[in-house]
């Protein structure tokens, strides 16, 4: 008890220099711990967008483009496939369930997507979940829409609200389907997954909102009335991607490799979960790079610990000398000054964890909306345990240099 | 006898061919107070450092307590200043940012005798013994003047109820009035305790204080000294 105090009492008695310490390590923390938990939240996040789908099926493109519009609606489609196709593929035998997806509109920043009942039946995130209605149904009309949790948080909808979708996905646009405004007929809850940020629509309501519209654009004069509509046939001719869940898994190689050979048209199906890594072994460079960066700041601000440490040693050596002669051993002073670095790090990592919660409750809905990424705000996790086990087993490290100083001084006392 | 030295020779190492100690045989009866004068840089601090066990002899032997220090490993020497030996330096005497109360704990602390109430009891009867104002004892020892600093000194030296003290010029940094009060107190409370005292002074005014008065260099014959 009597040992922590003196060590507290010592470093307050250098507060001008131990404050610039403490603020140096703090900081360098701040960024190791920011990167290291951004990267796990995010890794977390991401991996957690989809589970249960054995295969992603898109228009030929590369892995993680098609990966990145499927599931994270980030980037555009190279094509879309036909109906048709979709169909065959769906209804062939080893295939349990298969997901349609039709990309393209948005309402107000967030992403419209297309999609069939079977989509709220089998979709599923994280460990298995599946999605679920606190409040409402799944839409059965064309003009029904689903929103995700923050959709409906942001914007403030309620179930029989009415909205209005614009053409294409820019936050701002001047190609409204003000023609045909959708009810919301049901809320998901949060997922913390991109599902958060759709809205989901019937693919008979894409197809009808998009009826007298050419390239894009609206022919005017061509609204249809609600009675015309129910005569058209709102059947879609394509979809732009679709999840298919099959009944083996020992099918999954030989159902993609089908897929990737179809001949009627040029079709790539993805594992979801192998894309994903190969996403994050792509990320991972930068990933280190920027951990590598943290880490050697934070190596820098121990050594600046210790340089000061150091320095005070020689302010010290009378203190030192009287320790000794009230009968402290020479390792007293080494475990005094470890224990002065050991407290200016247990601060630090106190202050850097303290501002980082608060930057993530200040930043998270500023990261939901722009990046999609859902952050814990409880940074005591088993991985952050481990960063601050390390960082203070670092900080231990570097301060011998110092300690072992001390340590010196204290056996060699000059007459 | 409270301290023994024979053929004690002492040199620092970087300068090995340059004596500092050269103690044929000296010797101090228990419960007596020496006072030893001499110049500046005439090896005073040295004998000390060896009387307390911080500083090995290069040659002969340390009896202190009857008990050979040149013989004892430097963690029991660490050990037996803590429980047997009590110091008053010129100055820096207390740790300038422990208040009063924690300086004399501190020394408590290596004495391994650790009960706390039965220690803060004796700290208070202690500073009460010694006439440290109350209002004195949670002050950090630098808001202290240089007399209080001095008592709380003798306090920390005599907490560990220490068979011998040494005390390296304590008046040196005291006016005359204080200086007094302070030899008072010093010699009042050894003799009370049936303390040893090794006092060294080049100050020879305060060796009215003792019955014994020693000059340091007949005690270090360095060849070449008169």
């Amino acid at each position: 008890m009597m040992f922590t105090k003196l060590a507290l009492q010592s470093l307050l008695d250098r507060k001008g220099s131990v404050v610039l310490a403490l603020m140096a390590m703090s900081v360098s923390i701040f960024v190791l711990l920011g990167v290291e938990h951004i990267r796990h939240q995010a890794k977390e996040s991401f991996s957690n967008s989809v589970s249960g789908a054995d295969l992603i099926v898109g228009a030929r493109t590369g892995n993680l483009n098609l990966l990145l519009y499927s599931v994270f609606r980030i980037g555009s489609p190279t094509n879309n496939i036909r109906w048709k196709t979709y169909q065959a593929i769906a209804n062939s035998n080893n295939v349990k369930w298969a997901i349609p997806i039709s990309l393209g509109d948005s309402h107000k920043g967030y992403r419209v997507l297309g999609t069939t009942t079977d989509y709220f039946q089998h979709f599923s995130y994280g460990k298995q979940h599946r999605l679920v209605f606190p409040l409402g149904r799944a839409f059965d009309q064309v003009f029904d829409v689903v929103l995700g949790a923050q959709v409906a948080k942001k914007l403030g909808y309620q179930l029989g609200d009415e909205l209005i979708l614009a053409h294409g996905i820019a936050t701002t646009s001047f190609s409204m389907h003000d023609d045909r405004p959708f009810t919301v007929v049901g809320i998901l809850a949060p997922t913390g997954t991109p599902v958060d940020q759709t809205l989901h629509v019937s693919l008979q309501g894409i197809e009808a909102i998009h009826l007298g519209w050419q390239q894009g654009v609206k022919i005017p004069s061509s609204s249809r009335s609600q009675v015309e509509l129910e005569q058209v046939d709102l059947q879609p001719r394509s979809v732009t991607a679709f999840m298919l869940g099959l009944k083996s898994k020992m099918t999954t190689f030989r159902v993609q490799r089908a897929i990737n050979e179809y001949a009627q048209e040029p079709l790539l199906a993805i594992l979801p979960g192998v894309a994903l890594s190969e996403l994050w072994q792509m990320m991972s460079i930068l990933e280190n790079t920027l951990l590598l960066v943290s880490a050697l700041v934070f190596v820098a601000a121990c050594l600046g610990v210790s340089a000061m440490l150091l320095s005070s040693i020689r302010e010290r050596s009378r203190e030192i000398q009287l320790f000794r002669v009230i009968g402290a051993p020479p390792y007293f002073l080494f475990f005094l000054i470890e224990l002065e670095a050991l407290l200016i790090t247990l601060l630090s990592c106190t202050l850097a964890a303290a501002f980082l919660a608060a930057c993530l409750v200040l930043l998270r809905d500023y990261l939901v909306a722009s990046f999609g990424l859902h952050m814990e705000i409880n940074l005591f996790t088993e991985n952050n345990f481990y960063l601050f086990a390390a960082l203070i087993s670092a900080s231990i490290i570097i301060a011998v240099i110092p300690s072992f100083s001390g340590y010196r001084q204290a056996r060699v006392i000059q007459g | 006898m409270a301290i023994e030295l024979m053929n004690v020779r002492f040199h620092y190492p970087e300068q090995p061919r340059q004596a500092v100690l050269n103690i044929p045989f000296w010797s101090l009866p228990s419960g007596e107070q020496v006072f030893v004068h001499g110049p500046s840089g005439g090896g005073k601090s040295t004998l000390l450092n060896l009387l307390s066990g911080l500083l090995m002899p290069n040659e002969g032997q340390v009896d202190i307590l009857g008990r050979r220090l040149d013989q004892m490993t430097s963690r029991k020497r660490d050990s037996f200043r803590a429980k047997h030996i009590g110091y008053v330096f010129q100055q820096f005497n207390l740790i300038p940012y422990l208040n009063a109360f924690d300086n004399t704990l501190l020394a408590r602390q290596f004495s391994q005798r650790r009960k706390k109430q039965v220690q803060n009891d004796e700290i208070k009867e202690l500073f009460k013994s010694l006439n440290i104002a109350e209002n004195d004892w949670h002050k950090p020892a630098r808001n202290l003047s240089i007399g209080q600093q001095q008592r709380v000194a003798i306090a920390r030296a005599l907490i560990n109820k220490p068979q011998l003290l040494i005390a390296d010029e304590p008046t040196s940094s005291l006016d005359s009035i204080n200086r007094d009060a302070f030899m008072a107190l010093l010699m009042s409370t050894v003799t009370d305790n049936d303390i040893t005292l090794v006092f060294v002074s080049h100050d020879l005014s305060l060796s009215r204080y003792f019955n014994r008065v020693e000059s340091l260099s007949e005690i270090n014959r360095l060849e070449g000294s008169t």
